[in-house]
C-alpha cells in the first residue's frame, strides 16, 4: 500500500503540466436551448493522451475550442497554460479579458495544432500548401516536413492538388498533417474521422495516434466512440450531463 | 503584433484567382459604377473646358474699342502701353482716311480696300511675322487676296487718291504681300499695314507731302495725334481692369465684358450642378462597393477564420480582404478608364464636325484619373476596414463550424 502511494507520488512529480484549468464555465444560446458547460477542475500533462467521449451537442466541441484558444471563457477561476516545461504558466483568461487577441494567436499559432471534425482547409492553396499553412504563420521555411507527414499518412501523391480533388478521408489527412507539421505542443482533434466510414475511420485515426506517440505530441481528441479509448490507451475526461426542462438548459461537466 | 505582410499578401492572392469568378464579379460591377461616372465628369469638362478655351483664345474677347473717335497723342499711347492690363496697342488714324486701292497683275479688278494698322504680336494675326522697320508691305484679309489672286511673297500695286487744289490726284507704290491673314481675323476686304503706312496716306489725303513716300503736297508737319486706337487686354480677365480706367478717362468703350461674365456664371453654375450630381453619384458609389466588399467578406467569413484557427493575428485577418479590395479597386478602376477611353473616342469622333480642330467633349485630365483612382481606393479601404474590423472582433471560434 505505502510502496503504491510513493509510486504514484514519483509520478506525480514527474507530471509536467500543460493545462492547469479551475472552474471555468462556457454559457452559450443556441435555438431557444441554453448550454452551459462547467469544469471544475482539469489538467492535462504534457505527453498526455486524453480523449473526451460523449454524444454530440453536449459541449465539448466547446471545451475543446477553449483550449484550443479560440473560445473565451464566460467565468474563469485559473486558466493556465504552460507553453514550455521550464517556464511559468500563461494566464490565457487574462489575455481574454484585456482583449489581448495578438498573444493569444501567438500562442495558438504556436502551441496548438487543431483537426477540425470536417472542413477547415483553405480551398485555393494546394494540399502541401495547406499543410505548410501552419509552419508559414511561424515564418517556418518547408523544411520538406510536410512532405514527410503527408508520407506518413500516405497522401504524398496528392500534395500538388487542391482539396477539392480530394475524398473527404484524404482531406482529414492533409488536416492532421497541417495541425502537426509544426510542431504544436498539443494536437486538438474534434472527432477528425467523424465524418468518414468506420474502416477509413479506424485507419486514419490509427495513423493519426501513431503519429502523435512517435513526435511525443500532447493529444486531446473528443469523439463519441468508446472503442478508442482502451485501444490507443487514451485518459478519458469524465463526463456528464443533464438535461433541466424548466429552464431548458443542458448543463454539462467535464473534469478530470 | 507580428504582420506577416508576404505571407498574407500571398494568400489573399491566391484566394483572388482562385474566386476568379466573384473576384472578377466584382471588378465588373466596380467599373460599371465608376465608368459611366468618368463619362458624366469627362464631358463636363471637356464641355465647360472648351467653353473656357474659346473664351481665353479667341482675342476678339478681349479686344477694347472705343464707341466714338476722340484725339489721342503719343504720351496717352505711352501711358495706356503701360498699363499691366494692356497687351497689344496700337493707334489708328481716321477710318475714313484709312482705305487703299488695290491692283494686282493676276486679277482685273481694282480692290478699294480698309487699312487697319498692326504690329509685331498682333493678337488678330498669330503665328505670322509681322515685319519691323519697313512700311512697304501688307497683311491682306483673306477675302481681299481671294479677290486679287494674290499670294503671300506678292507685289501688288497700290494707290491712294485725293482731291488737291481743285484736282484728282492719285500715287501709287508698290507693295509687298507678307502673309494672308487667317480668316477670322478680318472678315471684310482689308489689309494690315503698318502705322507709318497709314499716317502717311492720311496725310496725303489731307494735302500734306509726305517726303518718305516722295509725295508731294503742302509742307506741314504731319500731326502726331491720332482718333482711335487697337487695344487687346492681356486676358479676359483684364478687360474689366482697362474699361474702368477708360471709364475713368470719360472715354466711352465696348468690350465683350457682358459676353465673359456670362459664360463664367454660366461655368460656375454648371460646375455646382455638377458637384450636387458628383457628390449624389460618389455617395451611391461608395454605398454599391460597401455593399458588394461587405458580402464578399461575409461569403469569406470560413477562410478567414480558419486564418485565425491557424494562428494568424487580428492584424492579418484584417489586411486578407483589404489586399483584395484594393485590388479590386485597382483592376475596377482600370476597366473603368479603359470603357471611358472607348466611349469618350466615340463621343469625341461623333461629335467631330461641331467642334473646333484639337478640341473635344469628353475628356479627362491626369488630374482627374488621379483623384478618381485615389477615389475609388479610399471608399474601398474604408468599407473593407470596417467590414474587417467587424470580423477580427468576433470569437474565432465562430463562423469556424456551420452552426
Amino acid at each position: 500500500m505505502s510502496s503504491a502511494v510513493s509510486s504514484s507520488a514519483v509520478k506525480q512529480q514527474d507530471r509536467v503540466s500543460l493545462y492547469n484549468l479551475s472552474d471555468i464555465t462556457k454559457t452559450m444560446e443556441s435555438g431557444g436551448i441554453r448550454f452551459q458547460l462547467s469544469v471544475p477542475h482539469l489538467n492535462i500533462a504534457r505527453g498526455e493522451k486524453i480523449a473526451i467521449i460523449a454524444e454530440s451537442g453536449c459541449g465539448k466541441s466547446t471545451l475543446l475550442d477553449m483550449l484550443a484558444f479560440i473560445s473565451q471563457p464566460t467565468t474563469s477561476d485559473q486558466f493556465e497554460f504552460y507553453p514550455s516545461a521550464l517556464t511559468d504558466p500563461v494566464e490565457v483568461d487574462r489575455y481574454w479579458q484585456n482583449n489581448d487577441q495578438n498573444s493569444i494567436s501567438d500562442l495558438r499559432k504556436s502551441h496548438i495544432g487543431y483537426v477540425m471534425q470536417i472542413g477547415g482547409l483553405l480551398p485555393f492553396l494546394t494540399v502541401r500548401e495547406n499543410i505548410n499553412l501552419s509552419r508559414d504563420v511561424l515564418g517556418l521555411p518547408d523544411d520538406g516536413t510536410a512532405v514527410e507527414l503527408a508520407q506518413k499518412l500516405h497522401i504524398s501523391s496528392h500534395l500538388k492538388k487542391l482539396p477539392g480533388n480530394l475524398s473527404l478521408g484524404e482531406r482529414q489527412r492533409v488536416a492532421i498533417c497541417r495541425a502537426l507539421a509544426h510542431n504544436p505542443s498539443v494536437v486538438i482533434a474534434d472527432e477528425p474521422t467523424a465524418s468518414l466510414d468506420p474502416f477509413s475511420a479506424d485507419i486514419v485515426l490509427k495513423m493519426f495516434v501513431d503519429l502523435v506517440e512517435e513526435l511525443g505530441t500532447t493529444l486531446i481528441l473528443a469523439s463519441h466512440s468508446w472503442q478508442y479509448v482502451k485501444r490507443f490507451g487514451l485518459r478519458r475526461l469524465s463526463q456528464e450531463s443533464r438535461r433541466d426542462s424548466t429552464t431548458r438548459t443542458m448543463f454539462t461537466t467535464i473534469k478530470g | 503584433m507580428f504582420l506577416s505582410i508576404p505571407g498574407i499578401f500571398k494568400l489573399a492572392l491566391k484566394n483572388y484567382l482562385h474566386d476568379w469568378q466573384s473576384s472578377s464579379g466584382l471588378v465588373l460591377a466596380l467599373a460599371s459604377i465608376l465608368g459611366p461616372m468618368m463619362i458624366v465628369f469627362g464631358i463636363k469638362y471637356g464641355v465647360i473646358s472648351g467653353m473656357i478655351t474659346n473664351l481665353v483664345e479667341e482675342p476678339r474677347n478681349r479686344e477694347i474699342t472705343a464707341v466714338y473717335s476722340g484725339r489721342y497723342s503719343e504720351q496717352w499711347f505711352e501711358e495706356l502701353g503701360k498699363l499691366p492690363s494692356a497687351d497689344f496697342l496700337v493707334p489708328r488714324t481716321r477710318r475714313i482716311a484709312a482705305t487703299i486701292d488695290l491692283k494686282s497683275s493676276s486679277a482685273p479688278r481694282i480692290l478699294h480696300t480698309e487699312l487697319i494698322p498692326t504690329k509685331r504680336r498682333d493678337p488678330l494675326l498669330p503665328k505670322i511675322v509681322i515685319p519691323e522697320n519697313s512700311d512697304d508691305w501688307l497683311i491682306v484679309s483673306e477675302s481681299a487676296a481671294r479677290k486679287l489672286a494674290v499670294n503671300t511673297g506678292d507685289s501688288i500695286d497700290a494707290s491712294i487718291s485725293r482731291r488737291y487744289r481743285g484736282k484728282l490726284e492719285r500715287v501709287h507704290l508698290t507693295l509687298r504681300i507678307a502673309a494672308i491673314a487667317p480668316i477670322h481675323a478680318f472678315e471684310r476686304d482689308g489689309a494690315f499695314a503698318s502705322v507709318s503706312l497709314l499716317q502717311a496716306v492720311e496725310a496725303y489725303r489731307d494735302g500734306l507731302a509726305v517726303e518718305a513716300f516722295g509725295w508731294e503736297g503742302d509742307q506741314r508737319d504731319i500731326p502726331v495725334n491720332f482718333t482711335g486706337f487697337r487695344l487687346f487686354a492681356r486676358s479676359i480677365y483684364d478687360v474689366a481692369d482697362l474699361k474702368r480706367w477708360f471709364n475713368e478717362q470719360g472715354i466711352e468703350v465696348s468690350t465683350r465684358f457682358h459676353e465673359i461674365s456670362t459664360v463664367q456664371r454660366m461655368n460656375e453654375n454648371l460646375t455646382t450642378i455638377y458637384w450636387a450630381i458628383a457628390v449624389i453619384g460618389l455617395v451611391g458609389f461608395s454605398m454599391a462597393l460597401g455593399a458588394s466588399l461587405w458580402v464578399d467578406i461575409e461569403r469569406k467569413r470560413k477562410e478567414l477564420s480558419v486564418l485565425r484557427l491557424v494562428g494568424y493575428s487580428t492584424m492579418d485577418i484584417t489586411c486578407f480582404p483589404l489586399i483584395q479590395s484594393m485590388l479590386t479597386a485597382l483592376l475596377g478602376w482600370v476597366l473603368a478608364v479603359i470603357f471611358f477611353h472607348l466611349v469618350a473616342a466615340i463621343i469625341n469622333y461623333l461629335m467631330l464636325s461641331e467642334l473646333q480642330e484639337g478640341r473635344q467633349v469628353c475628356y479627362l485630365s491626369i488630374e482627374h484619373y488621379f483623384q478618381s483612382f485615389l477615389l475609388t481606393c479610399g471608399a474601398a479601404f474604408l468599407v473593407t476596414l470596417t467590414a474587417g474590423l467587424r470580423y477580427a472582433n468576433i470569437e474565432p471560434a465562430e463562423g469556424l463550424r456551420d452552426r
